[in-house]
């Protein structure tokens, strides 16, 4: 069987490592790295993983049939900026979907970089770094996992598949890596010449309305406010009963109608 | 709003001693006192290591006598960073563990290789595992999971 990264046709400046399963594909673009062995645009892609993960070590149901990837990064920049790289991805896969979902499809982005389908999470990126044990940042890790086929049915926040969301023959992952590669390399070299604020822009017209009630889980409490902003850092700005909050981690979710305004943090 | 430790801001050696009293007195670990402008924070660590002394305040100057053995109990500190410590290198969020149900990479007392991931940092979603700096003993965890850090602050003392 011809493997599916043969017809796959990608942009120049990605270098594909396809493998059929692989525990992790961030895993294996850090050993990667470690290697010295995955320049910039590396991208490692798994038909499966089998100890998918997202972020504090949660598992990420990895079945076959969708899409896991890992794009190896090293921006010209420091970790603060890089991690502006999570928005571009996230920009990209809206414009794939645009194309690929039926015109009545709702997709939205959830702070920071989660992709919604009419409500639903059908997509998450983990972002981790390389350091060197002097300190210097070698690579940004984008880990990519969007449900096309198969989503899970026990997540705190909703998810869903591509699939399940539209009508028609299966997608098959490299049918959406594809395409996902190319905007993506759009909206980095747009990030590389213009910075965020180009990012910034396109997301909030994909995102959170002003005044829109939120709440944020955060490590050691919980926020609840009205979304304010997207700062021009990435950083979400939050309206509570105290104050306007600027957040830089925290799983967002939304605040149900009938939930008390304003309610303090926990 | 960093703490001001300009000239003007004349050392009230009482004030510290007060302060360092009324802290043995509540078993606080921390007191911060802040008037006209200026700010003084006096803390200790109340799990500090029977095994690993403190380093004192001032470095001993050179061919003088040897440094004392610390005063137990309250330190003044002005953000001091303790020899040894390896410190934040961003505003973020601290995680000692891969995940809040594993245990923690490094703990006091343990040998750690140049290189070994000692904490994870978050900043901006991005997870960021801190390596450690070079080979040695972890003596001094001073962060907790889930904590809010700034740049610069000691995480941990590697000995």
């Amino acid at each position: 069987m011809t493997h599916p990264a043969r017809t796959l046709d990608l942009p120049p400046a990605y270098r594909l490592r396809a493998h059929d399963a692989l525990p992790s594909t961030n895993d294996e673009a850090r050993r990667l790295v470690r290697a010295q062995d995955a320049g910039h645009g590396t991208l490692v892609w798994a038909q499966e993983q089998t100890a998918g993960r997202g972020r504090r070590g949660r598992s990420w149901t990895s079945p076959r049939g969708n899409l896991y990837v890992t794009a190896v990064l090293r921006p010209n920049c420091g970790i603060g900026e890089a991690a502006q790289l999570g928005f571009a991805a996230a920009l990209a896969l809206v414009d794939v979907l645009g194309d690929l979902m039926p015109q009545q499809t709702q997709v939205r982005l959830k702070w920071p970089n989660d992709v919604l389908v009419n409500g639903r999470k059908v997509a998450g990126i983990l972002l981790e770094t390389v350091v060197d044990s002097d300190g210097t940042f070698q690579a940004l890790l984008l880990g990519l996992g969007v449900n096309i086929a198969e989503a899970p049915s026990d997540t705190a926040f909703p998810a869903t598949a591509l699939q399940w969301e539209r009508a028609g023959r299966a997608i098959r992952p490299e049918e959406l890596l594809a395409p996902w590669a190319e905007h993506f390399l759009v909206w980095t070299n747009r990030w590389e010449q213009d910075g965020f604020a180009p990012l910034r822009r396109r997301w909030l017209t994909h995102a959170h309305r002003p005044g829109q009630r939120l709440r944020v889980r955060l490590p050691n409490r919980e926020v609840h406010g009205s979304f304010h902003d997207m700062d021009d850092r990435g950083g979400l700005l939050i309206d509570t009963n105290r104050g306007r909050e600027r957040l830089s981690v925290g799983d967002v979710f939304f605040a149900e109608p009938g939930a008390a305004p304003g309610s303090g943090q926990g | 709003m960093a703490d001001d430790q300009s000239h003007d801001f004349g050392f009230d050696e009482e004030l510290v001693r007060r302060l360092s009293h009324l802290l043995k007195e509540t078993d606080l670990s921390e007191i911060e006192y802040e008037t006209g402008g200026h700010r003084i924070r006096v803390a200790r660590q109340i799990n500090v290591q029977a095994t690993a002394p403190a380093a004192p305040a001032q470095p001993a100057p050179a061919g003088g006598e040897p440094a004392s053995a610390p005063k137990p109990g309250p330190e003044a500190t002005a953000e001091q960073v303790p020899p040894g410590a390896v410190t934040s290198p961003m505003v973020g969020t601290v995680y000692v563990g891969p995940d809040p149900n594993s245990a923690p990479f490094v703990q006091v007392g343990d040998q750690v290789s140049e290189g070994q991931t000692l904490l994870i940092i978050e900043a901006m979603k991005v997870m960021n595992p801190m390596p450690a700096p070079r080979a040695g003993t972890v003596t001094q965890i001073m962060i907790s999971d889930g904590q809010p850090v700034e740049f610069g602050e000691p995480l941990l003392v590697l000995e």
